[in-house]
């Protein structure tokens, strides 16, 4: 009996010393930290971020702005893939437990984050911030929302416009002049099929590519439709025009006339076949693509580059259905402050360093995304990114898409609707009427013109 | 006045159950609870639903009906369930079971094989069989095939479901195994012996005793095995995330896909809800054919 009460004691008393081993340690490291920052217990501010280049940049910040606001910044590194990034985040927004700040993926997901009353609205911060005017004016359109305030700042810039393989298109003795209007681009397509065999033109589209069917590909050709903006004055979406319906035409003739690679569309993660394996082969000449392909994609960060690539990928900007074209702006790296943090003025402070020039060419360096300052073409670093600097100067430029409240509807909408294209169950009619019901459904009949 | 014996007794057995029952109240009936109602309702993790759920009634069930992408993931679903739980998991199970109950040479070698899968956690076993799978001329199974002379393919992409079908096979014959390997040992052996002096060939045992007798392991492990193989999700989502183009979406990552993807929970728990609908009745059905009671 004595010995058994014995062993008890003695495992009890090893148990309680791992504990309390355990709370010295963690609090031994917990307070170094705040106590070389401060001297102090100083605030701790969580950061959400995800994908390693982009943890990396964040991390290159990190010491300069806990040394200039006295805080501690701990980052929570969260799945990789956008879409599960966004879900984990919205989970924990509705839950009330997600990080004092935050980045969107995209801009049309931030209304819905609004609507939602996830963000703190910033306006008063942003405007009285030194930074404000060196915004580009396109930065401060896409993250001014309808109601004229600011709940997200859009630090990084994504520049889209379509990438092609200029050295095979040459060599096929295909023309790489721009293309005049959709119709021109898609006998371009057809004229490389025809030569060479290959894939003509790729549309990110279906369920699989998330959000990016959408920013990446449908939104690209929103401006040089007929319906040149989605989102409505009156908060009401105008999915029903004429160019909804020819933009889907498009996806349709692509897909129909075998121009574009479908069965990758089709599987998880869509975008790695054709963008990082057939492009580079050169079994894919051309896709929608941002200035991030020159780095990451096909650039010296890639694992499977196309040599030379500013020399043999050529950008054409995107034609409009009937002529013109435009290079589609929108933001990245989108800053935003969770409503329900407990130290709301210092999350704001934190969010302005983000979007500093150090910060934002950090970020550049990584990403491949273009800084949404101006001044960032000052920075010795940005200057050295060659590939970059000559698409800073023409950013103001570019044409972007006016987000609104559902927007992440339309996105998801889009992605429905391009699947049964890909999928030859429907016509550009039949999807538009898919878009349309999905968001009738979802928003209500009068969210739809 | 002092309680009888028999009422402390009963009064006991039901404090011993209290821990259990609170505990499937907080992670069961709550929870359901909860997925019924919000399948009434607009709730969604963004936009203004997600802050003001509206009451929508029956809304989200009509739109169901409608739905192609769900009488899709049922189909898939049902496929998926009979293919590998009740055909490859149950037949291999049960083989294995009464293989492995006789005297054979490295009988702990082959226990081992057939359960080490069963040890491996889901998305682990979901990234080994990718290696297996895809990656087209480079993935292992293409390379063997090829040793006589059939072209490499991404077999995620040519024969999706079929594929799946098997690796959930390769995952659950031990379960299956175990199973009758227990109701295996409770048939007494003198039923055995007896049929045997009466001159049963081991056809007519199998059929006429060891079948008829494990009956209520049949329908235990069809019951538990079906609920589970309705329920999975990792697996999938790591292979193939329900595609290509939903051939693999099977009613789990439909769910997750409408909740967690396009944020309608609302919609999301109506298509949980009549799942639950659905298990519950493929229960009843089974203890109504192989006549057990429960």
């Amino acid at each position: 009996m004595k010995a058994t009460v014995l062993r008890a004691g003695v495992v009890v008393g090893l148990i309680a010393g791992a504990i309390a081993a355990a709370v010295v340690i963690s609090r031994a490291r917990f307070g170094s930290r705040e106590g070389a920052i401060s001297g102090v217990s100083a605030p701790t501010i969580r950061i959400a971020e995800h994908r390693q280049p982009r943890i990396d940049a964040l991390n290159k910040s990190i010491p300069r702005i806990e040394k200039q606001l006295g805080v501690v910044i701990e980052v929570v590194e969260y799945p990789a893939p956008e879409k599960d990034y966004l879900s984990k985040l919205l989970t924990e927004l509705g839950a009330g437990n997600a990080p004092d700040l935050f980045t969107a993926n995209f801009d049309a997901d931030v209304p819905d984050m609004v609507s939602a009353g996830y963000l703190a609205p910033i306006t008063a911060e942003v405007k009285a911030w030194d930074g404000y005017e060196k915004l580009f004016d396109v930065a401060k359109k896409l993250s001014t929302g309808a109601d004229g305030q600011i709940y997200a700042l859009d630090s990084m810039l994504l520049v889209e416009q379509i990438y092609f393989r200029r050295d095979l298109l040459d060599k096929a003795g295909i023309s790489t002049a721009q293309p005049a209007n959709w119709k021109d681009l898609l006998d371009r397509a057809r004229e490389i099929k025809a030569k060479t065999g290959k894939y003509g033109l790729l549309l990110p589209a279906g369920i699989g590519w998330g959000a990016g069917g959408f920013t990446e590909g449908f939104a690209l050709f929103v401006a040089g439709s007929k319906t040149p903006q989605i989102a409505n004055d009156d908060g009401t979406l105008n999915l029903n025009g004429e160019g909804v319906r020819d933009i889907f035409g498009l996806y349709k003739s692509l897909i129909d006339e075998d121009l574009m690679p479908i069965k990758p569309l089709l599987g998880p993660e869509p975008w790695v076949i054709p963008k990082y394996t057939m492009f580079p082969a050169g079994d894919l000449m051309a896709t929608t693509c941002g200035t991030w392909c020159y780095i990451y994609d096909w650039g010296k960060d890639s694992k499977n580059p196309v040599p030379d690539v500013t020399k043999n990928v050529g950008t054409w900007a995107v034609p409009g259905t009937d002529g013109g074209s435009s290079v589609k702006i929108s933001g990245s790296n989108i800053w935003a402050v969770n409503a329900n943090s407990a130290h709301l003025n210092l999350t704001k402070k934190v969010l302005l360093a983000l979007c500093s020039v150090d910060s934002t060419v950090a970020y550049a360096q990584l990403l491949g995304n273009i800084p949404a300052r101006r001044d960032a073409a000052d920075n010795k670093d940005f200057q050295a990114m060659t590939e970059l600097v000559p698409v800073l100067k023409n950013v103001d430029n570019g044409t972007y898409l006016k987000s609104a409240p559902g927007f992440s509807v339309v996105s998801e909408g889009v992605a429905r609707a391009t699947e049964a294209l890909l999928r030859k169950q429907t016509d550009a009619a039949g999807a538009q009427a898919i878009l349309v019901k999905y968001v009738k459904d979802l928003l209500g009949d009068n969210a739809v013109k | 006045m002092a309680m009888t014996y028999e009422t402390r007794m009963a009064w006991q057995n039901r404090m011993l159950l209290v821990p259990a029952l609170v505990l499937l109240g907080c992670f069961i009936l709550i929870p359901a609870a909860a997925a019924i109602y919000i399948s009434f309702t607009n709730a969604a993790l963004n936009g203004f639903a997600a802050s003001h759920p509206q009451f929508v009634g029956l809304k989200n069930y009509v739109r169901l009906f409608s739905d192609e992408g769900f009488w899709n993931s049922l189909i898939v679903t049902f496929y998926f369930v009979f293919g590998s739980s009740i055909v490859g998991q149950f037949v291999l199970g049960l083989a294995s079971a009464i293989a492995l109950s006789r005297p054979i040479a490295f009988k702990p070698v082959f226990n081992a094989a057939i359960l080490l899968p069963n040890a491996v956690p889901e998305v682990v076993a979901g990234f080994i069989w990718i290696s297996m799978l895809g990656g087209g001329k480079y993935s292992t199974l293409s390379r063997i095939v090829g040793l006589f002379g059939i072209a490499p393919q991404n077999w995620l992409e040519s024969v999706p479901l079929l594929m799946i079908i098997v690796v959930n096979t390769w995952r659950g014959i031990a379960f299956a195994m175990i199973l009758m390997t227990s109701g295996l040992s409770a048939v007494p052996a003198e039923v055995y012996e007896a049929a045997r002096m009466d001159g049963a060939t081991p056809r007519q045992i199998f059929w006429r005793i060891t079948l008829p007798l494990l009956r209520p392991t049949i329908f235990l492990y069809m019951l538990v095995s079906t609920a589970g193989t309705i329920a999975i999700f990792g697996l999938i989502y790591t292979l193939t995330r329900g595609g290509p183009g939903g051939a693999t979406e099977i009613i789990g990552i439909y769910i997750y896909n409408q909740s967690f993807t396009a944020y309608q929970l609302g919609y999301g728990s109506a298509v949980a809800v009549i799942v639950l609908g659905v298990s519950v009745a493929i229960g009843a059905i089974y203890a109504r054919v192989l006549k057990v009671q429960v």
